[in-house]
């Protein structure tokens, strides 16, 4: 094509844009046709006709995204091909010449919106809220600093029956305003981004002059293009001074919002209608409640957890104290065996005492099966288990100190903060 | 020589092949039926207002003793673990002879506004292990926290160690505040008092808009265009429409529980820097004391590598491992190299510890 003369290139720029139209005019008139609307010729309608028919598959989101990302691909071809005809000296285009003319950020700048602008867009109640008062407040006096004039004058004190609504009113104004000057400023960020994009952009063309390197088709062209606008916008994003604009937009969004919404909910309670505040009220009345029901619950079945521990505990002391005593018992029977001596007075009252440890309902012949049991029992369940219930019983009901407390006793061969060097990294 | 060397005829037919594929992906994303996904078969074994707790059912009964507990993140639908035959995580642990189970939060709405952390952390998933630990009938579960619900199991695992077997944790934000975190600057000055208080809870669709603005060109436009290259691939194009289905299919956030994640855990950075109270109860890392797996993914755009890999200088346990996966914050469950890498990984560690 480097020998073709500009009137070639030209004719076949204007076969191009009647092909591609015809292409889309092709899928849009189907479309159109199964969602009940005439011929229609066009992008914007062609894209438009996809919005009213989802086809069968509810794919209608997917399609609807595809279609904007499509637009502005499509746009971005074009608008490359067209700059670069018009710059084509001896039929060779000029790509650079034309990327610096054609360039606008990939996307648009509707990739670039704040994502609560987008979403207010997309929600019509709030959409005409934002339209209503654009028009009210657009018909206020202008000046060299408007916003700043339309402050002071909205500041003017309020007075008489209507003083309270007229002040809600100018509040909201300044609200308006404020969100205005944010989204000014964010706008102007997101310029910045796009500058920075095309830096980086030009940049990396530069590193692709080497043969071998070159970019040999459009697609190449605009995936570098991406990546580039990515870089600059992340660079952006990331910074204080992004920071700062994006948390004072979103502030500034929600002052506006909350404006508006009281104000609706003054007209919902002069129109006897439920308001968001009252269903706010019993939305958290009713945790409120829920919470209480379920504390309720969890401390019945901690008080019967606490009586089992109890019972437990009991036990394992009798135990504990039973085989202590019969211990001693053995002890001075073992030596009254040994000196053919019957047991001094002083170890068998040593003996009986320890008997009396035992409950006395159990009668002695069982006492020592019923003791080796309850060593069973102990060497079964201590440490963990019991350690285990308390901790339960402890962490619900006490709170986690204690329930850490107890979960630190079962590892005491662990004392102190744990070691950091055995732990092993991949 | 110039950096362009785009011959002016290829472009045109370039450009207008594009178009033409672009309409007739339009044409065949028309004709296809609505995608499904879920490979596995399931059950449910609890159920507690939106929330459902499911028991995964494999080809043959599992072999480990100890079920494994996934806690999702709240901002997504659990199903990304199991998203399809060759793309489940889901599947291949239990291939391997683990136990799954897994939260599904449900679609939090009005009534679920008041909800806070400690009514998820320390009542939904406290009351999740319970009734995971009585259907397997053993004391303690391994929980497997994913993105925010990593955060949360940590937090879970520092109040109620004797209830956690094994701690896993996967593309779990830590630290919250590292340099590359865009998520974290865009909140740094956010009024969240204001923000909640106006919006209740929050919309998925504002959620949506905000992770499409991490990589506005790439995920609003590109990837779309990227469709031309699978239009005559069918299961290509449904495993897009799948994700695409995924991606979009958002939760409300409910409006307490945000508030005091933006707070503390953005805003403050308590998880790191201390201070962090979940109801009446203090939240310490070094109270985490059983042995934790920490897998996190190297290009993850959501939770930088930064903010993942700073667990072990934090918990208590002197049993850390660390996992770092070559993919993104979705890649670590969908790509094939995840299907070989990541189940095997935490499978193998597990039994390690099962000795």
């Amino acid at each position: 094509m480097g020998e073709s003369s500009i009137p070639d290139w030209m004719k076949q720029w204007q076969a191009l844009s009647q092909q591609s139209v015809n292409a889309w005019t092709e899928v849009a008139r189907d479309a159109m046709s199964q969602a009940g609307h005439g011929r229609v010729d066009g992008f914007e309608q062609w894209s438009r006709a996809f919005g009213a028919g989802p086809g069968k598959g509810g794919q209608a989101e997917t399609i609807e995204r595809l279609v904007d990302g499509a637009k502005n691909y499509v746009a971005f071809m074009q608008s490359l091909i067209a700059a670069a005809s018009a710059n084509a000296p001896n039929g060779v285009p000029s790509w650079s010449d034309a990327l610096r003319q054609a360039f606008t950020m990939p996307g648009g700048p509707a990739s670039f919106e704040h994502p609560l602008m987008r979403l207010w867009k997309e929600q019509a109640t709030a959409g005409h809220a934002q339209a209503a008062l654009g028009k009210l407040f657009g018909t206020l006096p202008g000046g060299a600093n408007p916003a700043e004039e339309l402050k002071s004058w909205l500041q003017l004190p309020a007075f008489g029956y209507l003083r309270e609504h007229q002040e809600h009113q100018q509040k909201s104004a300044v609200a308006w305003v404020d969100y205005q000057e944010q989204l000014a400023r964010y706008n102007a960020k997101m310029l910045e981004a796009a500058r920075r994009g095309f830096e980086l952009f030009e940049g990396k063309l530069s590193e692709r002059e080497q043969p071998g390197r070159q970019i040999e088709s459009l697609r190449a062209l605009y995936d570098l293009w991406v990546d580039a606008a990515e870089e600059g916008y992340a660079e952006i994003a990331l910074s204080k001074e992004f920071r700062d604009v994006y948390g004072a937009l979103t502030n500034a969004q929600m002052r506006l919002r909350s404006q508006i919404h009281q104000e609706i909910e003054r007209l919902s309670a002069d129109l006897g209608m439920p308001t968001r505040s009252e269903l706010n009220n019993i939305g958290e009345r009713l945790q409120a409640l829920r919470r209480e029901v379920r504390a309720q619950r969890g401390g019945d079945a901690f008080i019967d957890e606490l009586a089992t521990l109890r019972r437990e505990f009991d036990d394992l002391r009798a135990a504990v104290e039973g085989a202590r005593a019969s211990d001693r018992e053995g002890s001075a029977k073992a030596a009254a065996v040994g000196t053919g001596t019957p047991a001094p007075k002083a170890a068998r009252k040593t003996a009986r005492a320890g008997e009396q440890a035992v409950p006395a309902t159990k009668k002695p012949p069982k006492r020592r099966a019923r003791n080796a049991r309850s060593e069973r029992a102990v060497a079964a369940v201590a440490p963990g288990n019991f350690a285990s219930r308390i901790a339960r019983f402890a962490d619900a009901s006490l709170g986690s100190r204690t329930g850490k407390n107890v979960e630190t006793a079962e590892k005491a061969h662990k004392p102190g903060k744990p070691r950091k060097s055995g732990k092993k990294k991949h | 020589m110039g950096p362009i060397k785009i011959e002016p005829t290829k472009a045109l037919d370039e450009a207008l092949t594009t178009q033409r594929k672009l309409a007739a992906a339009i044409d065949t994303l028309r004709q296809v039926d609505d995608v499904d996904f879920g490979a596995t078969a399931k059950e449910a074994i609890y159920r507690e207002d939106k929330l459902v707790v499911y028991r995964f059912r494999g080809d043959r009964p599992p072999t480990a003793k100890v079920p494994i507990l996934i806690v999702y993140a709240l901002v997504n639908r659990p199903y990304m673990v199991d998203l399809q035959d060759d793309r489940s995580l889901v599947k291949n642990l239990l291939a391997k002879g683990e136990d799954v189970y897994l939260i599904d939060w449900g679609y939090p709405d009005l009534a679920d506004r008041w909800l806070t952390l400690d009514d998820y952390i320390n009542g939904y998933i406290a009351r999740s292990v319970d009734a995971v630990a009585r259907h397997a009938r053993v004391r303690k579960v391994n929980l497997l926290g994913i993105c925010q619900g990593g955060a949360f199991s940590l937090c879970f695992a520092a109040m109620h160690p004797h209830k956690v077997q094994n701690l896993i944790t996967m593309v779990t934000p830590v630290d919250f505040q590292t340099p590359e975190n865009m998520l974290s600057n865009w909140v740094q000055k956010l009024d969240v008092d204001l923000f909640v208080d106006t919006l209740g809870n929050v919309p998925a669709d504002l959620m949506n808009l905000c992770y499409l603005m991490l990589k506005p060109v790439r995920l609003n436009q590109q990837k779309y265009i990227g469709l031309v290259d699978i239009l005559d691939d069918k299961v290509e194009m449904e495993n897009f429409l799948r994700m695409e289905k995924w991606i979009f299919d958002s939760p409300d956030q409910a409006g307490e529980a945000f508030r005091q994640f933006i707070k503390d855990f953005y805003q403050g950075n308590k998880l790191v820097r201390g201070g962090l109270k979940i109801g009446e109860r203090d939240v310490n890392l070094a109270d985490v004391t059983m042995p934790v797996l920490n897998v996190f993914a190297e290009q993850d755009h959501l939770v930088p590598p930064s903010a993942s890999r700073v667990l072990g200088e934090h918990v208590g346990t002197d049993d850390y491992t660390q996992i770092a996966f070559r993919g993104g914050h979705i890649g670590i469950y969908v790509s094939g190299r995840a299907q070989r890498e990541v189940p095997a990984a935490i499978h193998d560690w597990l039994a390690q510890r099962a000795r």
